[in-house]
């Protein structure tokens, strides 16, 4: 399967024997150099002990690279999780052809009549065809400023349904408890003269927008059923709110498409989202739509959608990577000038050890398990101090590329893979900062040591 | 006679080693026999080449001509990782500044020879008790060397290189760093090592205090042996 | 003082292996705290207002990707402006986006080209550094800009673009229209924005009279109206000099009869880009409070680690200072002055190398936040790494001078003998 093979996400990079390979190599190394060496570990550990500024200092930097790396992780780790779970298996998303966005993406509505009749969607019980009908728009909405403040706007993502039961089992989306949808004309009668158009939108929020949008409420909580706000010169009444942590969808306004249309000058689909009969079709589906006579057509399983909209995920990852590595490199010759000033502080240590018949590779072995211990202690601490932000939420965006983005609120997520990570990074930050060291401790000539 | 019981034979030994281009002969064709059981001092001003010589005699070092036999084994022929290897189960080392490592007690310390060696833990701490016990320090087991007195400090260092039960210990200066009293112990104490275990022990020393402890004295000069002197075993004592 | 620092250098010279690794060290941290700051510094300028170059976006004010008509540019351009009371902005352009493929069967990045339709002959003045040129480059630009007026099918495209489509200056491509569907263009590749215009390598402008040529005959030949071209404007920008006019401006714009359908807004250039970033500004956040400042404090670390350990080893010579007479303070004086020597000589060198990598070898650091794809170290990130090194180093070594400073001559010697 295309969308399978072409899947992008930290999952995926973790079942690559990379990550958990280099974690179990490297804590084998420190087993192996446990057993193999000779030097009781005592004498390292109580030397750091008796250095405890400089092993003190070089823990912190530990945890801060650490700890750093897992929370940035932790933060693409959410973005991905994002758009992992807002596709689902059998959707096929409909786009003009040669768009490859909804943001790009205009559908007349008299040349996709016939769109929804393709063999092979999928029919509910009622008979009617899993094909959802959907506009997006993304609205400005002031924000309410204090005196003197400079006004601002902000976005907010407005989806457009044809009938939002349709909708919800073509997106696999339910509503909060208590909650309703819009009604057909998608409008309810207001009977106080101050709403303007003598009428409230009807609006379903997702779980995520409704707490921003109450942000900016003199209460400054999420807002709730029966609530409403400011848009597009309109009160929009919130009806239900969507069921919808963890996906795109949670940053989203729901209303009826025509009032969309109405209100922000867009009476046009943006896409359409087709269920096929099987999961398995769905190739086969989006195949049959691309090679539609009578509308160009662009059509990709709704997987394949979401991880093209991990372009920016990955982009991030990659920066993070990098900066993670840069502070790395940074470390590690902290923890080189550390190793080196406590081998040349123990060279007659190290004399001694010799004369008594340590062999070279018992040095070399115990130095290198000193600066593995510091760095596993850092890393260890850091991985706790990056596990506080798990759970935090941030605002962000995912895209395919420029224009083509949605606005998200993502939750911080320490996956096993993100502490993996950065117990790796401290192991191999310990091992390439040790190993110079000791080298040259075990590469030192007795008799010279004990002069 | 003696050259039959003979434990350490030195035959021909030279020693040089280059600073620059120039070549500096610190032993020349010394020959020399230690007889099992035998306290020698090797005696001479500094460069004289008897710290060289112990060196040579312990295994940390090879002679560049000439051959050095410990008992049945031709130490001078021994690869690096040999001579270590060697060492630990053949040679006790007593230093002038004792060499101890700092952040290990003086139990630890005594133990370390030990570890490289095949034994059961049992019976490792019954070697390093017993070595402490020798030593007289049964009561600062647990003490780092930080907290021992200087002449303390020595006698660990004592028990250490005792514990492996080695043929053969050198001392390098053991007294050079301790006051009057100290010296006098710890000599006494090399001096009952001798007798009561029947140790070999070379000891290099400058002081002819310490000297008069042992059985026979060489003195070098530019790395010969010009002097030697004998003691009866009554005046050793 | 002299004597000071000669002193320092030879200390510093003493243990090469220490200072190179703590200069390395403090190089990479600097490169990412400069790589980390130059977009922050960046994204910060662009959210800012200019005092003396105040740009004004007019755009739809429900939708925020909606167009405007054609019928609002001619009074859009004058600020809306209609008694001699009013306003008259000094500068103006019309955006309209054009994109679209080379090759309508495959959507490939090499294929796809973006335009910005505008009035060519404002790019100088209304496009950010662009009035920054070099004599030549303005020269050129000039030259590329007057074939356009003179053949409307002309476009400017950025160098990198152009090489990503493997096309050449004078080439003539068509380009089949997203942005306004249906609608195909043919285009002249007049000239490329010069390359010392960094981030204009992927910008490529067009005539907007062109594309509204095109809608016309379009309209005209399939006797329809295209959909997407009754509203073809992005937005207008106008420039105006202050703040005040600004607001008169805008208040001139918002309440003028002349734009109720669609409803415009007008805000500043720098409220306006805020409202794009805004997705981003966690991201921001985290940058400016988190990553900078742990890449610092841990630069601090390697340096504080270093010179304690300096510190430590040297006690014994720092005793023999205080007995040929060196009073606490000038001790001080040196290691203090150890540290901040390698911090500063490497946190210049680090920026100086940044700059050069990063804008010279690399092209930008490639990251693409809204519709920025890469980002430029300025100059100033020189100062940055002097004062990076120098603070941190200072912040570092303060307490190891400190304890330094506090050396006891007895305490020393008692230990030796």
């Amino acid at each position: 399967m295309l969308a399978a093979t072409n899947r992008f996400d930290l999952a995926r990079i973790a079942q690559f024997p990379a990550l958990y390979g280099t974690l179990v190599g490297l804590i084998a190394l420190i087993v192996l150099l446990l057993c193999v060496g000779k030097v009781p570990l005592a004498y390292n550990v109580r030397n750091l002990i008796v250095r405890w500024r400089t092993s003190l200092m070089m823990v912190i930097a530990f945890i801060l690279v650490v700890g750093l790396m897992t929370m940035m992780m932790a933060f693409v780790n959410g973005m991905i999780a994002l758009t992992a779970n807002s596709g689902q298996p059998g959707n096929v998303v409909v786009f003009s052809g040669g768009a490859n966005d909804e943001g790009f993406s205009n559908l007349a509505l008299t040349e996709v009549t016939n769109v929804e009749r393709t063999e092979g969607i999928a029919v509910n019980a009622e008979g009617q065809r899993l094909a959802s009908k959907e506009v997006y728009v993304i609205a400005n909405q002031d924000v309410p400023v204090g005196p003197g403040q400079k006004p601002r706007r902000a976005f907010v993502q407005v989806r457009g349904l044809e009938d939002p039961l349709i909708t919800s089992t073509v997106h696999n989306l339910r509503l909060k408890p208590g909650g309703l949808w819009f009604s057909a004309a998608g409008v309810e009668e207001a009977t106080s003269p101050d709403v303007p158009g003598g009428a409230y939108v009807q609006a379903v929020v997702g779980n995520g927008i409704a707490g921003e949008l109450g942000m900016s409420s003199p209460e400054k909580r999420p807002l709730v059923v029966g609530e409403t706000f400011f848009m597009a010169d309109r009160l929009w009444k919130i009806v239900g709110i969507l069921d919808s942590t963890g996906s795109t969808y949670d940053s989203e306004v729901w209303a009826k498409r025509q009032i969309v249309a109405e209100r922000f000058g867009k009476d046009v689909y943006s896409s359409f989202v087709v269920r096929a009969t099987e999961i398995d079709q769905a190739e086969k589906l989006a195949e049959t739509l691309k090679d539609s006579k009578e509308v160009a057509l662009t059509a990709m399983t709704e997987e394949q959608y979401f991880v093209n909209l991990q372009a920016t995920s990955r982009v991030l990852l990659y920066a993070v990577l990098l900066v993670a590595v840069i502070m790395a490199v940074g470390g590690i010759f902290g923890v080189m000038n550390t190793m080196f000033a406590a081998i040349s502080q123990r060279i007659k240590d190290i004399g001694v050890l010799r004369i008594l018949g340590y062999a070279r590779g018992h040095v070399l072995i115990s130095f290198l398990l000193e600066s593995m211990i510091l760095a596993l202690v850092g890393g260890i601490a850091g991985c706790f101090v990056g596990m506080l932000v798990d759970g935090w939420t941030a605002k962000s965006t995912v895209g395919s590329g420029p224009g083509a983005a949605k606005l998200v609120v993502l939750q911080f997520v320490v996956s096993q893979e993100v502490l993996a990570g950065g117990l790796v990074l401290a192991l191999v930050m310990g091992l390439i900062g040790g190993l110079l060291p000791a080298l040259r401790a075990m590469r030192m000539r007795v008799l010279e040591t004990l002069r | 006679m003696a050259e039959a019981e003979a434990i350490v034979r030195v035959n021909g030994v030279h020693k040089y080693f280059t600073r620059g281009s120039e070549r500096v002969d610190v032993l020349q064709g010394l020959s020399l026999s230690v007889p099992n059981g035998e306290f020698l001092a090797l005696m001479g001003p500094s460069g004289s080449g008897k710290t060289t010589l112990l060196n040579l005699i312990a295994g940390l070092d090879t002679p560049s001509s000439g051959e050095v036999w410990i008992g049945s084994d031709l130490i001078s022929k021994m690869s690096e990782s040999q001579l270590a290897t060697w060492r630990t189960r053949n040679v006790g080392f007593i230093f002038q500044f004792y060499h101890l490592l700092a952040v290990l007690t003086a139990y630890e310390n005594v133990e370390l020879p030990l570890l490289l060696l095949s034994m059961s833990a049992a019976e490792r701490k019954q070697r390093v008790l017993t070595a402490l016990d020798l030593v007289g320090l049964s009561d600062r087991l647990h003490h780092r060397p930080g907290q021992l007195s200087g002449g303390q400090q020595q006698r660990v260092g004592i028990a250490r290189a005792i514990v492996t039960d080695p043929t053969l210990i050198v001392a390098d200066e053991p007294t050079g760093d301790l006051d009057a009293k100290s010296a006098d112990d710890i000599l006494h104490l090399m001096g009952e090592l001798q007798r009561e275990l029947q140790k070999t022990i070379i000891m290099v020393t400058h002081d002819p205090k310490a000297a008069e402890r042992a059985g026979r004295t060489l003195h070098l000069e530019k790395g010969k042996l010009v002097h030697e002197e004998r003691r009866s075993k009554a005046t050793a004592s | 003082m002299f004597q000071l620092t000669r002193l320092i250098i030879k200390n510093l010279r003493r243990n090469v292996l220490r200072t190179v690794l703590t200069a390395l060290g403090t190089m990479v941290l600097v490169l990412a705290v400069t790589s980390v700051w130059s977009v922050l510094d960046f994204i910060d300028n662009q959210t800012a207002d200019k005092a003396n170059d105040f740009k004004i976006l007019i755009s739809d004010k429900n939708n925020a990707q909606g167009r405007l008509p054609r019928s609002y540019m001619e009074s859009m351009r004058r600020g809306a402006a209609r008694g001699s009371d009013d306003v008259v902005p000094d500068d103006y352009m019309t955006w309209a986006f054009y994109g679209g493929t080379l090759d309508p069967t495959k959507s490939s990045r090499e294929n796809f080209l973006f335009l910005i339709a505008c009035e060519p002959e404002k790019a100088p003045t209304m496009l950010d550094d662009l009035d920054q040129l070099g004599t030549a480059d303005t020269a050129r630009l000039n030259a590329a800009i007057e074939k356009m007026r003179k053949q409307p099918n002309g476009i400017i495209m950025g160098h990198e673009q152009l090489k990503l489509m493997n096309k050449e200056v004078g080439g003539r491509i068509t380009v089949n229209g997203l942005t306004f569907k249906g609608l195909n263009l043919e285009f002249e590749i007049v000239d490329t924005f010069p390359k010392s215009a960094q981030r204009y390598g992927q910008t490529s402008i067009m005539n907007i009279e062109y594309l509204f040529q095109g809608i016309d005959e379009y309209d005209a030949k399939n006797k329809t109206k295209l959909a997407s071209g009754v509203a073809p404007i992005a937005f207008e920008m106008l420039k105006v000099k202050n703040r005040q006019d600004y607001e008169r401006l805008a208040a001139q714009i918002v309440n003028s009869p002349l734009y109720t359908s669609p409803a415009v807004r007008c805000e500043s250039g720098g409220s306006a880009v805020s409202t794009f970033l805004a997705s981003w500004k966690d991201i921001f956040w985290g940058m400016r409070w988190l990553l900078s400042p742990a890449i610092l404090v841990t630069l601090s670390l390697v340096i504080a680690n270093a010179i304690s350990i300096s510190v430590r080893e040297r006690h014994q010579e720092i005793a023999v200072l205080k007995v040929l007479g060196f009073r606490p303070g000038q001790v001080m004086f040196l290691i203090l002055g150890e540290a901040m020597l390698i911090g500063m000589v490497s946190g210049l060198i680090s920026a100086g190398f940044t700059i050069l990598f990063v804008n010279k070898f690399v092209g930008g650091i490639p990251i693409p936040i809204a519709w920025f794809d890469r980002f430029f170290i300025p100059q100033v990130a020189l100062l940055w790494g002097l004062g990076i090194g120098g603070v941190t180093a200072f912040l570092g070594s303060i307490l190891p001078a400190w304890s330094a400073r506090g050396v006891r001559v007895a305490d020393v010697f008692a230990k030796v003998t």
